[in-house]
């Protein structure tokens, strides 16, 4: 601590500390808004601007990793800081977050880190997974006491039951939001029983205030996540860069909850509707069934028909083959038919169609 | 809380896909009638098992302890 005498005779040095000692007992972080000019970052590591009004402008550095979200000349910001003096004697503001203010301008960062991580593919539909269909096991990132997050518990409760829902109670706006978030995805993460679904939800707002769901360290966790994830943000209308990378996007938190879990009712009258299906189902296969058995006994009874008739009709065919055999038919033609030894002077009979007659054979000549 | 029934320890999805297979079974190449009535009896006491446990079954909230406001671990 540098001791302040009646007159006080300090080198250079003693003097910038002491002024920085008293900068930052009375002004330990300050928030201002302006618009951003002359940005431009040294060496990938160090970021330099000043921020200006109509009257007044202030150099500010910072490091790049605390650029969370895209930053370009023109630009209205908000930034906090800790004024300091540097050692040689120059003004500046030494930046720990800085967040785009207005709409145009929140309008313009979203846009350039939209571009930015879509030429990435982060957005890429070919890297989002299904969801669960019925889970058992989620886990929430919101805040408790956000009216979103009693949306989502209530319709999650009016549709479904049984589920085991761990909860992470986060600032879902401002400057330490994004931060929380992360902290809490890690925390689900690397859980050795991993949640089957991670759902990050938030109420409506203002562009300002929905603003920590398009920061570029937060979107890049979402999109590592080895938990498939499900991001609610906002209103129907609103659309954050948290929405796009997420596996499924739910247009509100209570349509998160729809898409997280069945509706129960639907299911019972689902189920009942199955089962009532059963009975009509039974009866048309025990008629299907009789009809089967009424066929094929017509088609017996058909079958023993032909046959019969069949028989029938072979039968009359050897009764006319029979009936040309007949000899009666071969005497009636005139013919005779001859009985016992033709034998010179044995007795013979023979028959006639009108007669038989006895005769004796007298002469037998070979033919 | 899991969505197991206590009896039968199974879960609704467990219940669920059980029903729609005694339900495909009625039109499957196995189905006779001789079992056709015992198997809808069973369907039907299915059905109100998982009607039961849906109404019956609560989710369980829990807010974590566990601190994101700072760096910290667990």
């Amino acid at each position: 601590m540098v001791k302040i005498k009646m007159s006080p005779k300090l080198s250079v040095s003693e003097y910038i500390a002491l002024t920085n000692q008293t900068l930052e007992y009375a002004y330990p972080t300050v928030e201002i808004e302006g618009e951003v000019a002359g940005f431009k970052i040294n060496q990938g590591k160090y970021v330099f601007f000043d921020i200006k009004d109509a009257g007044a402008s202030v150099g500010c550095f910072m490091m790049v990793y605390a650029l969370r979200v895209p930053i370009e000349d023109g630009m209205k910001v908000i930034i906090s800081a800790s004024p300091k003096l540097t050692q040689w004697g120059k003004f500046s503001l030494t930046v720990r977050a800085i967040r785009p203010s207005g709409e145009g301008s929140l309008k313009k960062s979203f846009e350039i880190l939209k571009a930015k991580l879509d030429s990435e593919g982060l957005f890429a539909l070919d890297r989002k997974r299904l969801l669960p269909q019925s889970p058992q096991h989620i886990a929430v990132i919101s805040s408790t006491q956000a009216a979103g997050y009693a949306d989502f518990i209530k319709i999650l409760n009016d549709r479904w039951g049984g589920v085991a829902v761990d909860v992470a109670h986060v600032q879902v706006q401002g400057a330490s939001a994004p931060d929380q978030i992360i902290r809490a995805i890690k925390y689900f993460n690397e859980r050795e029983v991993l949640p089957e679904v991670l759902v990050i939800i938030r109420g409506g707002g203002s562009a300002d205030d929905l603003s920590a769901f398009n920061d570029e360290l937060l979107v890049r966790e979402i999109a590592g996540s080895r938990i498939p994830t499900l991001v609610g943000v906002g209103h129907e209308v609103d659309e954050s860069l948290s929405d796009l990378v997420a596996d499924k996007s739910a247009a509100t938190p209570s349509n998160a909850a729809q898409i997280i879990v069945p509706d129960k009712y639907e299911t019972i009258r689902s189920v009942q509707s199955s089962v009532r299906t059963l009975l009509p189902r039974m009866e048309r296969i025990v008629s299907e069934q009789q009809t089967e058995v009424r066929a094929l006994l017509r088609a017996i009874l058909q079958t023993i028909d032909r046959q019969v008739d069949e028989k029938l009709a072979e039968n009359q065919q050897s009764r006319t083959i029979l009936a040309q055999l007949d000899p009666r038919r071969v005497l009636e033609r005139g013919y005779a038919l001859l009985r016992g030894d033709v034998t010179v002077g044995n007795e013979i009979q023979i028959e006639t169609k009108q007669a038989i007659i006895k005769a004796e054979v007298r002469d037998v000549t070979s033919k | 809380m899991s969505q197991v029934n206590k009896t039968s320890q199974k879960t609704i999805q467990q219940k669920t896909i059980e029903l729609h297979e005694i339900v495909a079974w009625f039109d499957s190449d196995e189905f006779t009638l001789e079992k056709a009535m015992d198997t809808f009896k069973k369907a039907e006491a299915l059905a109100a098992d998982i009607e039961h446990d849906l109404l019956s079954l609560k989710n369980d909230i829990q807010v974590i302890k566990q601190k994101f406001d700072t760096e910290t671990s667990e």
